[in-house]
């Protein structure tokens, strides 16, 4: 496999100039933001050619409606043979200003617009018609973040060699306060602070937070890279090989997030995520297509590589720690990620169809596909510290030198895989004139081998430390009386080492039961069936109808099965209006097997022994989730979905077109996504052109959408207790049989609920007005709704001697979300309610981009460019108000990213194209 | 009223015959320099197309040395002036000339078959009855590659995809409107057996294109991750960051209710950072990047500590 990987890489930089590339990103466009077409060498900067497309006048339309464009003069195209090579080509090159907040991560993000001396845009191509050969070379924005190349030569009918070359930038943040040196490396150091904080974490954050007042905001971002070369051979009139390579490198540093301690967190901060990753892919194929059968044969290979595999980084932060004695928090001077791991895919797709002309005209598809996914990167130890001194709590279990090295792991490296078989077979057949009939079955499966237990064999201790040691998360046997036999040892486990046929031989009851021992190797199978006819109920209408049912079987989850039942009508009329009608409608309903809350219990502690329900053991542990709620991705819903589309032309020079999108998808759950939740759009398009000299065009979107969901804010769950219920939501406890706790202040007691040993299991699971674990009273649901508004327009006009080419786009985003709760159920203080009311301040986002450039021809090689591009932007986001005036709302806690901030800039440039 | 003139022409139009049968078969081909003669505008443009290179320069077959006729047919009948606008003489490839699309079509695939091709036959555009000629204009170079009817593969397909343009404007989104990625790049037009005629064989295999890393598989893996990227994420644009289906922490909450932990302890604006500084108790779930302030590794972790995600 070594081996393989090297010749992997060795043919890439073979094949690829000195960056990387990727299969898809850049690969189908390439070109930026002031060029997102791409570059057309035939017709850059040419105007709309006077005469259209000839016979139809300003242009003809397109099948289903939509006009063409009308196209630009692309010069002299005449065939001249024996003329040797014909070239032609432009640069297009300048001066631009830019100006305003434009180092703005919102204006930034994917784009590179410049300031200075611009290469904008070239493009040369050459053919011989002789020979049948030619070229094109294309490209833009030279040495920019954004800059793009591609270049194509081979001979028409023949073969051809494709090469590109992209670059796009990612800003994700420029509002980041970085303390560390070393960002984008494998080891991140304090600038100014000392590692694992001073005396306290109250003296730590004075100290944090004295650096972060003098630290500048700066970037995080990452720049992907691209490049990838194609071959295509014809090598004859049936068959066509072909191949590529495409290397893709992504650099630079984007958010992330460290925590400490454990239990909900001892202390966590923004640290950025060091990112140097390449990816290789190769693929090969052939086809085959003759007058009946066709034939696709495809090979791909990917090789991930990450080469920052770990990070370390120095923490600043006075920690709290968990779990441990004998430590002490400045000790933890780093923290250590490992990072996405070194990881191939592979993949062998064969493709086949067959034409039966005298079987009601059928045709039948097959298509099979193997794929497999594998890692097995090192494992590395928990822990860089020897955590001398330092016990497990309870048990006393020393860690020293015991979670530092592999040793301390199960294996050595992951040896994780994933296999993938896709086979897919479908049959259409006309038995009618106006019918036809279509059949598919389709088969997707993943296989999961992965097996990894969380076990310290040097120990004999199941569970892990965590992040770095600064917290476990260890089983132990029960000690508290009753649980298990009188004088057991909370490190009892341990005797048996890693050996879980002997953990589960002891039979002892685990103090906690949701330590987890295993990974779970997630898998599924997926089954679609669907039978479809269409029906032509005239010339040039259609009538579809489609029934699909597509089941999934999944291992390890809440639900064993789940199927989807579909109901599709579809109408299409191409040929009635002067345009065209599209009408569809969805009816979905996704069911499935009996829905288990916990299905995950032999991953977890719970699975080595008896439940201790004994006095004060809160159950909180053994219960994953209430018995009513209901993961989203597997729960019951309904759907109706409707689509229509009318594309109709007023004039033979005007034409619009109007679309609506209707979802209304229904879940019955009580908890998790709850009742109805829809999504609606329209949109409208206009379409003016008038002519060479003048086209206009517009459109508008709208669209709304909105999720309901329900939760419920746990209690507690502690045999031996008596929960009582007050008839303000509160909910208190007392030992049973000891003094009922006070009533809150103008309220009456509705109910109490004792757990014991017996009931814990049916009174703690589910949601209801008396369950101690789950109370009615702390149940909360949030409504966000979503609308979005966005309109674009463009002008095109000709002067004369002065050609304008303007467009404007304008987008209005907000999303509400509102709440409901009891707060004196959740104990909430006035200050504290009064701060929550009913709903956070709505998410918002306003964008304007407007485009203007004077096309001025000063001769017929030159062409004069005066271009005006202003851009604003405006986002409001709750996560990140306030961070950057209390970017350490706890001591131990350090947001180091504001978040997004407005903007405006304008770019005024003057460009000349030169033509040759 | 006014209804009931459109209502009028769609009943009258289920049985309207628009197009033209196939070109009789006593028609003979006439040559390029014949259909040059008339169409010398068309000429122009046909002649910065690859097809017009191709056929002209190195024809593969005898029909493609037939250039023009290639597609629309032996013209001998439609060059008599007489039947200049008869649409039975001559194959057409707009809206105006009425040529069936299954005809239309069918002289594309004379030549396109196979490939990509291949699962043309039942694919959502075919079912939408489609024509080659919808997406693409043979007889210009309207864009950089591909004889698109539009500057680029994207605006092709925001003719109609109209709702999918707005996503694509949207704070999150991907990098469609600066020229950094085209709907192909993950949807394949012509046909696919994945559902939205994706490129991969499932939605996780097209993302990984381009984000191998998220590929693993992980010594600890995400349930929702491993299954379907869009449970998490849109695949277009969003109103939230990373492009993601709902605002945590409330997405997180969708699938995570755990009483053990905090899962549904955090939905409050008493929670923020903004609060905290009014006298509000703060939440890292209600802060910054939510749940992955702390979960950072939600993809995934392969460290053997990284059961929740945090190392």
């Amino acid at each position: 496999m070594r081996k393989l990987t090297v010749l992997a890489v060795a043919l890439a930089q073979l094949f690829v100039l000195e960056t990387r590339g990727d299969p898809t990103i850049g690969g189908t466009t390439v070109g930026n933001a002031l060029n997102p077409g791409g570059v057309n060498p035939q017709t850059s900067g040419a105007w709309m050619d006077p005469d259209g497309m000839g016979t139809r006048a300003p242009a003809a339309r397109s099948p289903a409606g939509p006009p063409y464009l009308i196209p630009l003069d692309p010069g002299d195209t005449d065939l001249k043979k024996g003329a040797g090579w014909i070239n032609q080509g432009f640069v297009e090159l300048g001066l631009t200003h830019t100006y305003g907040a434009d180092t703005n991560a919102g204006f930034r993000n994917y784009k590179d617009i410049p300031s200075g001396a611009y290469v904008d845009s070239f493009g040369f191509m050459g053919n011989k018609p002789d020979e049948a050969r030619y070229y094109e070379a294309t490209g833009g924005a030279l040495g920019m973040d954004d800059q793009f190349y591609r270049v194509q030569f081979g001979r028409y009918n023949d073969w051809k060699v494709t090469a590109f070359y992209d670059s796009v930038p990612r800003v994700y943040t420029s509002n980041y306060r970085s303390l560390w040196f070393g960002t984008g490396t494998n080891t991140l150091t304090l600038s100014t602070l000392t590692p694992g904080g001073t005396t306290s974490a109250a003296a730590t954050q004075a100290n944090i937070l004295d650096a972060l007042s003098k630290t500048p905001d700066s970037d995080l971002e990452t720049i992907r890279k691209t490049a990838g070369v194609r071959v295509d051979k014809k090598l004859t009139d049936t068959w066509s090989l072909y191949a590529s390579v495409t290397d893709q490198a992504k650099k630079g540093t984007q958010p992330f997030g460290a925590v400490f301690g454990g239990a909900g967190g001892g202390g966590d901060i923004d640290v950025p995520q060091s990112i140097d990753y390449s990816t290789y892919d190769f693929l090969a194929g052939a086809s085959f297509a003759d007058a009946l059968s066709s034939f696709n044969v495809k090979m791909t290979a990917s090789f991930f590589r990450n080469n920052i595999d770990t990070m370390t980084f120095q923490n600043p932060l006075y920690v709290t720690l968990n779990g441990t004695s004998g430590l002490s928090p400045a000790s933890f001077t780093t923290g250590r990620f490992d990072l996405a791991p070194n990881n191939e895919a592979y993949n062998l797709r064969g493709e086949y169809a067959r034409s039966f002309p005298d079987f009601y005209r059928g045709k039948l598809t097959a298509t099979v596909a193997i794929g497999t996914m594998r890692q097995n990167d090192a494992l590395i130890p928990p822990s860089e510290f020897p955590l001398t001194g330092g016990l497990v709590t309870p048990g006393n279990v020393p860690l020293a030198n015991q979670w530092n090295t592999t040793s301390a792991l199960s294996r050595q490296s992951a040896e994780a895989r994933i296999d993938t078989l896709l086979a897919d077979l479908g049959l259409v057949v006309k038995p009618a004139k106006d019918l036809d009939v279509r059949g598919k079955v389709r088969f997707y499966e993943t296989k999961n081998d992965l097996s990894y237990q969380s076990c310290n064999p040097l120990t004999g201790q199941w569970g892990r430390i965590l992040n770095d040691g600064s917290g476990t998360s260890l089983v132990m046997a029960s000690t508290l009386a009753g649980a298990n036999p009188s004088g057991t040892s909370a490190n009892a486990f341990n005797a048996a080492g890693c050996n879980l046929a002997a953990v589960l031989a002891m039979n002892l009851a685990p103090s906690v039961g949701n330590v987890p021992i295993a990974s779970v190797p997630y898998d599924y199978r997926q089954l679609t069936s669907t039978l479809s006819a269409d029906y032509r109920v005239g010339r040039a209408q259609t009538l579809t109808g489609t029934l699909e049912r597509e089941s999934y079987w999944r291992d390890d989850r809440e639900r064993d099965q789940t199927w989807d039942d579909k109901v599709k009508l579809a109408f299409v009329d191409r040929g009635t209006l002067d345009g065209s009608i599209r009408i569809g409608y969805e009816y979905d309903n996704r069911s499935g097997s009996a829905y288990t809350s916990n299905p995950y219990s032999s991953f977890y502690s719970m699975s080595f022994g008896p439940v201790p329900a004994v006095a004060t053991q809160n159950m909180a542990s053994w219960i994953h989730a209430a018995d009513q709620f209901r993961s989203a991705d597997i729960a019951d819903r309904t759907q109706n979905i409707a689509n229509a589309r009318v594309d109709y032309s007023f004039s033979e020079n005007l034409d619009g077109a109007m679309s609506l999108q209707h979802k209304d998808t229904f879940y019955p759950s009580q908890l998790g996504l709850s009742g109805r939740q829809k999504n609606d759009a329209i949109n409208f398009d206009l379409n003016y052109q008038a002519g060479p000299n003048a086209v206009v065009f517009g459109y508008y979107s709208y669209s709304q959408g909105n999720i309901d969901q329900k939760g419920v804010q746990p209690n507690s769950c502690t045999v031996g207790s008596t929960y009582y219920f007050f008839s303000n939501g509160a909910v208190a406890s007392a030992v049973t049989g000891a003094a009922p706790p006070a009533a809150p202040a103008g309220t009456t007691l509705v109910g109490t609920q004792n757990v014991a040993t017996g009931n814990w299991n049916s009174v703690c699971t589910g949601m209801s007005a008396a369950s101690p674990m789950f109370p009615d009273s702390r149940g909360w649901d949030v409504a966000s709704k979503d609308r979005n508004n966005v309109f674009g327009a463009g002008v095109k006009y000709d002067f004369g001697k002065v050609k304008l080419d303007t467009d404007f786009t304008r987008v209005l985003g907000r999303t509400s979300i509102d709440y409901s709760y009891n707060a004196a159920a959740l104990g909430l203080t006035a200050l504290q309610a009064g701060l929550a009311g009913s709903g956070l301040p709505d998410l918002t986002f306003a964008q304007s981009i407007f485009n203007a450039n004077l096309l001025v021809p000063l001769n017929k090689t030159l062409l004069m460019r005066f271009m005006v591009r202003y851009e604003s932007g405006k986002v409001r986001d709750w996560h990140y108000e306030g961070v950057a005036a209390n970017p350490m709302p706890a001591n131990n806690t350090a947001f180091l990213d504001a978040g997004p901030t407005d903007y405006r800039v304008t770019t005024v440039g003057v460009l000349f194209q030169l033509r040759m | 009223m006014r209804w009931l003139g459109p209502l009028a022409a769609l009943a009258m139009g289920l049985f309207a015959s628009l197009a033209a049968a196939a070109i009789p078969p006593e028609a003979t081909y006439v040559g390029e320099k014949t259909c040059i003669r008339c169409h010398d505008t068309e000429a122009k443009h046909f002649g910065a197309t690859q097809h017009a290179r191709a056929f002209r320069e190195n024809p593969r077959n005898p029909v493609e040395a037939r250039v023009c006729e290639a597609c629309h047919g032996p013209g001998s009948l439609h060059v008599q002036k007489e039947n200049h606008k008869n649409r039975e003489y001559l194959v057409g490839f707009t809206r105006e000339w009425g040529t069936p699309i299954e005809e239309q079509n069918a002289v594309c695939m004379g030549c396109h078959k196979g490939g990509e091709r291949l699962h043309w036959d039942g694919s959502p555009h075919e079912n939408s009855k489609l024509a080659c000629s919808d997406c693409h204009n043979a007889m210009a170079r309207f864009s950089a590659t591909g004889l698109l009817r539009s500057a680029s593969i994207s605006e092709t397909c925001e003719t109609c995809h109209a709702k999918e343009r707005a996503d694509f404007h949207k704070r999150s989104h991907m990098p469609v409107p600066e020229g950094k990625m085209s709907c192909t790049d993950c949807h394949g037009p012509h046909g696919s057996a994945t559902r939205a005629l994706l490129r991969g064989d499932t939605v996780n295999d097209t993302c990984y294109a381009c984000h191998a890393e998220k590929r693993g598989p992980y010594l600890w893996e995400h349930a929702p991750v491993r299954e379907n990227c869009l449970n998490c994420h849109q695949a277009h644009g969003s109103n939230h960051e990373a492009m993601l289906v709902a605002a945590r922490p409330y997405l997180c909450q969708q699938c995570h209710s755990s009483p053990a932990a905090h899962a549904g302890q955090s939905f409050r604006g008493d929670q923020t950072a903004q609060s905290q500084l009014q006298g509000g108790t703060s939440n890292p779930r209600m802060i910054g990047r939510s749940c992955q302030n702390c979960h950072s590794q939600i993809h995934g972790s392969n460290n053997p500590s990284g059961a929740r995600f945090q190392r």
